[in-house]
């Protein structure tokens, strides 16, 4: 009998390693292509790879090396091309564009891919602890969920560069969703226990794209953003690259202390917006580099550790701790982990089927392979990649496939009455976006919807 | 010939027309793919969209292209 369960663990195993593998594959493809939005790729193929049925340990493998590899070749792009490969690395743009200046940024993005290395180091042990020294204030802080986003929202209003515009636009945004639900409910588009959560959460991410679409169909704005001729990207050079691919060599003792502390620090603060912690700390970290000339060295390892750290204990916290989606990342990327019936729900999902060993295990298996593989490739292919994504694959197909995605997941989630449900979200927060409302805010609106609407009722 | 329309969206440019045309042809496939899926299986819905997805993305990148001028340092050093 002992035997037998030994047997199928190895089997298992197996699985998991080839899901990490599968993991770093594709998203090494995806992470290098300028401009892919993490939630629109990381949720359609982990909710493929739920919908499979497959062991809850090859789901959370899978899904750990995926974010492990998009966070590392993400930032790929943007060092050497100054082009964001997505959300998370948009905010290392105008140090990239310095580093690139000096030419500099082959050495710069072997440091960040060292960097990253530490971020996974830190706070995959990190998240594990947290989660674990959580776990018996679990049932405290379920009950109290709805008014920790309520707080988060007013949180990271207060905390964003546009205080006030942000603050009054919680309540419209709650009602926007609310008032979308309640039509789904009244016109019988969905039953009255499915609450339309995440192709809402995708209309906010790609809503400052559909604006932009919009904008093009009408002609005076149309005339705004008319460019004379292509894009020129020079590649830069990789001379000055060093041999070595031990990352403490690679690094300075200041970047090697600034990562390192905003990961561990970072972790504790997991239930805030990834990329709003990213600029807040990575920010500050280069802001306080000893000589001027390493600010954006340093701000930029510092991202690349923290944009790791956040995703590991975004994910890893709320999963392992409580079962429920209590920070952005597993609210968006990260949700189908909590929330695809029939194989998880909200009372039945991987927080309840894996034991505490057999989740440790698929994680570090997951980051492990992932970092260990992605770094490896960076450090060595950094340069021919890009030059093929840049060169192959054009900028129309990528924004193309994003628009074909919304289509399909919010079609799937609530019929064609939630197409434009979602074209409708995406406008209205891409809007507020441009006036300076940040992501974390709208998510974090999103989540307190319902508690929001509560308070108006004056139901407490 | 009539100059193509260029505009800059999202870091980076692109033709009007032919981001037209790659998100109508995408879109396309995508849910044509998706609705010839069997209807109660959630799973395959998916699967077959993201083929199609897939598909479609191929099909755009083979047509398109990207309007990048790409130029190597190391080729051509900087003065």
């Amino acid at each position: 009998m002992r035997m037998c369960t030994h047997v199928i663990e190895l089997g298992v195993l197996g699985l998991m390693l080839v899901a990490a593998l599968s993991a770093v594959l594709i998203y090494t493809v995806i992470g290098f292509v300028p401009g892919t939005d993490e939630t629109s790729v990381l949720y359609p193929i982990s909710l493929a790879l739920v919908l499979t049925g497959a062991n809850p340990m090859i789901v959370l493998t899978f899904f750990i090396a995926a974010i492990v590899t998009l966070n590392l070749t993400n930032t790929m792009p943007t060092a050497l091309v100054c082009l964001p490969g997505g959300v998370m690395s948009s905010p290392m743009i105008e140090h990239a564009i310095a580093v690139k200046a000096k030419g500099r940024s082959a050495e710069v993005i072997q440091k960040m891919a060292a960097a990253s290395a530490i971020g996974v180091a830190i706070s995959v042990p990190i998240a594990l602890v947290i989660a674990n020294l959580i776990i018996p204030f679990a049932q405290n802080i379920r009950d109290y969920a709805a008014y920790l986003f309520v707080f988060g929202a007013i949180f990271l209003s207060l905390t964003s560069r546009h205080k006030l515009v942000s603050l009054v636009s919680i309540v419209p945004l709650a009602m926007l969703f609310m008032s979308l639900r309640h039509l789904y409910w009244g016109v019988g588009a969905v039953p009255e226990t499915r609450v339309v959560t995440v192709s809402f959460f995708l209309g906010i991410t790609i809503g400052p794209l559909l604006v932009s679409l919009f904008r093009l169909m009408n002609r005076r704005l149309l005339n705004e953003v008319k460019v004379d001729a292509n894009k020129t990207i020079v590649v830069p050079s990789e001379a000055n690259k060093k041999r070595t691919l031990n990352p403490f060599k690679l690094l300075s003792k200041e970047e090697r202390r600034f990562a390192s502390v905003s990961a561990v620090l970072a972790n504790f603060l997991f239930v805030l917006s990834p990329v709003g912690l990213t600029i807040l700390i990575g920010q500050a970290a280069g802001a306080r580099a000893k000589r001027q000339e390493d600010r954006a060295d340093v701000a930029m390892t510092t991202m690349s550790a923290l944009i790791q750290a956040t995703y590991m204990s975004g994910i890893v916290i709320p999963l392992l701790a409580l079962g429920l989606a209590l920070s952005p990342v597993a609210l968006g990327p990260g949700a189908a982990l909590f929330n695809t019936p029939p194989y998880f729900t909200i009372d039945h999902n991987i927080h309840h089927i894996l034991s505490g060993w057999q989740f440790t295990v698929a994680v570090v298996l997951g980051a492990f392979v992932a970092m260990t593989l992605s770094y490896v490739l960076i450090s060595r292919y950094a340069k021919p990649i890009t030059m093929f994504i840049l060169r192959r694959i054009p900028h129309e197909a990528v924004l193309g496939v994003f628009i074909a995605f919304i289509v399909l997941l919010a079609y799937m989630d609530a019929g064609l009455i939630n197409v434009f449900g979602v074209l409708l979200v995406g406008l209205v927060c891409g809007t507020l976006n441009k006036m300076g409302v940040n992501y974390g805010v709208q998510f974090m609106s999103l989540y307190a919807a319902p508690t929001l609407i509560g308070f108006l009722l004056g139901v407490f | 010939m009539k100059k193509e329309t260029l505009i800059d969206i999202w870091g980076d440019v692109v033709a009007v027309k032919s981001l037209v045309l790659a998100i109508v042809v995408i879109t396309t496939t995508t849910m044509g793919a998706h609705l010839m899926a069997p209807k109660d299986n959630q799973t395959l819905g998916l699967f077959f969209g993201l083929g199609g997805a897939i598909f479609g993305f191929a099909i755009m990148a083979f047509v398109l292209k990207p309007k990048r001028e790409v130029f190597d340092e190391d080729v051509h050093p900087r003065d």
